[in-house]
């Protein structure tokens, strides 16, 4: 090495030697002992005993077999099925209505109702939670039975998220639902706001309506950014949980058909009663592998590296 | 679109009206948990008949009474003390390691910059309930004997692997940050005779500071809010496992839980009032390339 | 103050060539401007120079020291950009200390080069604003200081007057020039407006899409191009050219016919070439009303510009200007003859659109 490539190669250990110490600690590290727990017998964090007795692939072909047969498991992969893909929907198409419907209208209000709609995904999780678990409380303090009750439309308070399988996933959908939205919501704003106003103003004065300008001008120039919060907002579906966790835990929802595949492996491995730290590691194998194959084709298909600019200069 | 002529008032209404609508449920809830901790009583049916006025609820939270009967007494103080000690970390640990990594990757040209970003992304997306059985197990062996020092090193333990999973995102956004600098302002220190480092600390710092203060909040924010993680390695409590723990209880008296909700909220509505447009803005720029 | 050589500069990125074999020597002391048109490399070779660019073969040498692979910190040149890019976060002071900062000079005397080369550009009382608190002229002063404190052997200029006013352009053009001169500093600056070049420079380097197509002082580049693009790319308005055959001794340009001029007699018999290009600078004519000696037109416009106008007149289609005095008046369409002054006359090889007296070379 020269000096001027060892006076670089000093300047970038100073820049990314931290980045890549977290990412090794936080990220690679614990992937390996994940791969690694999941071929042991660990169970309740009983580290000394079980971290040397490999069970070889058990763990894997027992979620196999509960795959087949255990009828718990079987709806949290229904349950995970059916979040992922409404909530999905919900979460895109939300986003773009919640996008173009203040794009319409006067700054003030529009950016309020954005600020608004951020709520969910700034709040602390167990705020907004608790919100949520009195809103569908199942008895008469639950606000949505108040006021179904007060309209006269049920006489006694129903337990909505104990209503399987559909109340729970309702409740689990609508919960996540409006976390999600902001996402679609933000990327669909500034992508609204790049596409050049004379476009607009043109339509406008040919005497086009809101709708005919989405139509036709507005929603075909963000097919990159519906395809970019489509596939990201899949994948942050598929591995999300904190926001049900403790619907779950409060026992709001019902316990197997309020529970995706990401919250089974964290209940399974840090929950109450039994914990299974093996059966966890597997699934959460299995959860990476699709995590990661879904990351590498989401990121072919939307050509981010036709973004990465490179640096300029040859210093 | 203020400077397009705008359709008549009544069609703005009706889709005024419409997200309004919309929006009501959250509206309602937040509104309700709100005015509860104000009440004697939960108003969350709706029946303003149960509200009475009372601030009994903020002075038993700031006292530390967790049961108005009971009597079991709970540090509040402490416990924000504690959530608050984990954001600012995290924010800290975030801000200061995106600072020099999205620097780098933005402006030096390096093999595997590219990789390393691609890299980032894809750890970004990656499912972190994975990591956390790991990062536990990480937590286990490095554990420290002493007893003394057990209860810092899970503070210090969960800002780090909070911080981690924020760490690919807020190094994205940082970069965009300095990519929005013209690169005369790194050439002209650079010929001035400006190492790498001191034009990164003297000239880009200075230059991208509301970017580092949008990363900071966020990175604050994700702190703030987080109770998997804290419930997880964190000995101490936070407001997150307080509330979490006291919901079911039997002696809880709710509208004191609905305070201490609305105290944890409060940094929340403090950025609303004061951040809009970082808070509106960040999300997008930190994922896009 | 060094003279800087560059041989055989080839910088590519990635497969686009942005500098193609470029050679130039820029003596001590001297003036050059490099000039050419949006994208033609200007800005690359200059920070070639710099150092900023590692060019991708070729050498550079500041007199005789190889200075192809040391960093820019260790060449000593002053750069002013074109945005001037002070640091908006620090005071004209501090904006101008920075260099000498970063070298360690002792506190007092940073003091006193900075007051000292304040005092030189009239800045001296600026020294605690900052930049966004000045003018654009003063902007260009402080970034102009900046570059100066640290008395650099190469002063290098990137279009530094672009974002000034044209009347503010014309008054700090004259003061550069004398400022360069008293400092005796070798000064390489780029602009694409032919007029600065014409106006600073002791030495035009005129760059097209990589390639140095002349190097000349002033009169060179602008009465004796080498290139088509040269002479039209110099001037307001620039050279005019048009098409002409050579039939035994004449040149035939549409229906008119005038001599082949003294000075290329000779060099077309032995080149032995046909079709020319005929170029002329539009005040190296004059426009005579009626049919004469000379290329017979119509006048298609005219402009008058107060002391003079400019007549454009079509010839067999193509379009001429040529100044006219102030006080003749034409009309659209009449007939009219341009008598060119023959010593001014370049002729250019069709094919290649080079000067025929340079197309050996
Ligand atoms: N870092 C780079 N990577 C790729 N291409 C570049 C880079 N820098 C410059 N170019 C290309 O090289 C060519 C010359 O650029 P340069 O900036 O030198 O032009 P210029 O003559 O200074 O033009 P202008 O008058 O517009 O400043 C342009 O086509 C430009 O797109
Ligand atoms: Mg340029």
């Amino acid at each position: 090495m020269n000096k001027t490539s060892r006076e670089k190669f000093a300047a970038l250990s100073f820049f990314l030697s931290p980045m890549i110490l977290m990412v090794v600690l936080f990220y690679l590290v614990p992937l390996f002992m994940t791969i690694y727990i999941s071929f042991t017998r660990m169970r309740n964090w009983n580290v000394e005993k079980y971290i040397t007795e490999f069970v070889g692939v058990y763990n894997y072909q027992r979620l196999f077999y509960m795959f087949q047969h255990d009828p718990t498991f079987k709806a949290v992969i229904l349950t995970t099925v059916v979040f992922v893909g409404i909530t999905l929907i919900i979460n895109v198409f939300g986003g773009l209505a919640l996008a173009l419907a203040t794009f319409f209208i006067s700054e003030k209000p529009a950016s309020t109702f954005r600020l608004l709609w951020l709520l969910p995904r700034m709040s602390p999780i167990a705020v907004y939670s608790l919100v949520w678990y009195y809103f569908f409380h199942g008895s008469e303090i639950g606000t949505l039975n108040s006021i179904l009750m007060k309209l006269g439309i049920i006489s006694q308070p129903i337990p909505w998220g104990q209503i399987v399988p559909w109340g729970a996933w309702s409740i689990i959908i609508f919960v996540n639902g409006l976390v999600g939205v902001s996402f679609g919501m933000i990327v669909f704003t500034s992508a609204l706001n790049q596409i050049p106003k004379e476009l607009v103003i043109a339509a406008r004065v040919d005497g086009a309506s809101a709708w005919e300008i989405s139509r036709k001008i507005l929603i075909p120039l963000m097919k990159w950014h519906f395809l970019y919060v489509l596939t990201w907002q899949f994948l942050s579906l598929l591995t999300t949980y904190p926001h049900i966790f403790l619907l779950v835990q409060w026992d709001l929802v019902n316990r197997d058909y309020g529970t995706t595949l990401a919250l089974y492996v964290f209940n399974t491995a840090f929950g109450r009663g039994e914990q299974d730290q093996g059966l966890a590691a597997a699934a959460a194998v299995i959860l990476s592998i699709m995590g990661i194959i879904g990351g590498y084709v989401t990121l072919k298909v939307l050509q981010f590296e036709k973004m990465m600019k490179r640096p300029r200069g040859d210093f | 679109m203020k400077d397009v002529e705008t359709r008549p008032r009544r069609y703005e209404w009706i889709v005024i009206l419409a997200i309004l609508l919309a929006s009501l449920p959250l509206i309602l809830g937040f509104s309700l948990l709100m005015l509860s901790s104000f009440s004697r009583e939960m108003v969350t049916n709706l029946d303003l008949s149960s509200f009475h006025f009372t601030l009994e609820n903020w002075i038993n939270v700031f006292q530390g009474k967790l049961a108005t009967t009971g009597g079991i007494r709970t540090n509040i103080l402490k416990i924000t003390f504690n959530t608050l000690v984990v954001a600012l970390g995290v924010s800290g640990v975030v801000t200061f390691i995106s600072a020099l990594a999205g620097y780098s990757l933005s402006r030096i040209d390096f093999r595997g910059r590219k990789h390393m970003m691609v890299l980032l992304l894809i750890l970004h997306a990656f499912p972190g309930v994975a990591l956390i059985v790991g990062v536990y197990l990480l937590y286990r062996l490095t554990f420290p004997q002493n007893p003394d020092v057990i209860r810092l090193y899970s503070f210090f333990y969960v800002i780090l692997a909070r911080a981690a999973l924020e760490i690919p995102m807020s190094v994205w956004l940082m970069k965009g940050f300095f990519d929005t600098i013209p690169w005369e302002f790194e050439w002209s220190g650079i010929i001035d005779g400006a190492s790498r480092i001191k034009v990164w600390w003297k000239i880009m710092l200075p230059l991208i500071k509301p970017g580092i203060l949008a990363v900071a909040l966020f990175a604050f924010l994700a702190g703030w809010q987080d109770i998997i993680y804290v419930r997880t390695f964190l000995i101490d409590q936070t407001l997150a496992t307080f509330i979490e723990a006291n919901i079911e209880a039997e002696y809880s008296h709710m509208p004191l839980i609905a305070a201490a909700g609305t105290l944890y909220l409060l940094p929340t509505i403090i950025f609303f009032l004061t951040a809009q447009q970082i808070l509106l803005q960040g999300y997008s720029g930190g994922i896009k390339g | 103050m060094v003279k800087i050589i560059l041989k055989e500069i080839t910088k590519k990125f990635g497969d686009f060539t942005a500098l193609n074999n470029i050679n130039l020597k820029i003596d001590d002391r001297e003036f050059m401007a490099l000039l050419g048109p949006s994208g033609s490399g200007k800005s690359t070779l200059l920070y070639t120079i710099a150092g900023i660019y590692r060019p991708t073969s070729g050498r550079i040498y500041f007199d005789d020291r190889d200075v192809t692979e040391v960093p820019p910190k260790d060449r000593n040149v002053g750069l002013v950009f074109q945005n001037w890019a002070l640091y908006p976060h620090m005071k004209v002071f501090e904006n101008i200390a920075f260099p000498l900062e970063l070298r360690k000079v002792p506190r007092q005397e940073i003091e006193k080069k900075v007051r000292e080369v304040a005092k030189m550009l009239h800045i001296e009382n600026l020294l605690d604003r900052y930049p966004w608190q000045l003018s654009g002229g003063q902007q260009q002063r402080v970034a102009i200081a900046r570059a100066l404190v640290k008395e650099p052997d190469v002063l290098l200029l990137d279009e530094p007057l672009s974002n000034l006013d044209a009347l503010l352009r014309l008054e700090v053009r004259a003061e550069l020039k004398r400022l360069q001169k008293e400092l005796g500093i070798t000064a390489v600056y780029v602009t694409h407006d032919q007029a600065e070049a014409l106006a600073m420079a002791d030495r035009i380097a005129v760059i097209k899409e990589g390639k140095i197509l002349q190097v000349g002082t002033p009169d060179e580049v602008y009465y004796r191009p080498k290139y088509r693009f040269v002479g039209g790319f110099l001037g307001n308005p620039p050279m005019n050219f048009v098409e002409a055959e050579v039939e035994n001794g004449h040149l035939k340009v549409y229906e008119s016919k005038i001599p082949v001029p003294a000075q290329y007699r000779e060099l077309i018999e032995k080149l032995g070439i046909k079709e020319v290009l005929l170029g002329f600078r539009p005040h190296d004519a004059e426009v005579i009303k009626g049919i004469g000696e000379g290329l017979i037109g119509e006048v298609y416009s005219f402009e008058p510009l107060g002391r003079e106008q400019i007549v454009t007149a079509s010839i067999g289609g193509t379009f001429v200007k040529v100044f006219a005095p102030e006080g003749e008046h034409f009309t659209f369409g009449e007939k009219v003859t341009v008598k060119i002054r023959e010593d001014r006359i370049v002729l250019f090889d069709k094919k290649t659109e080079r000067a025929l007296e340079f197309l050996e070379e």
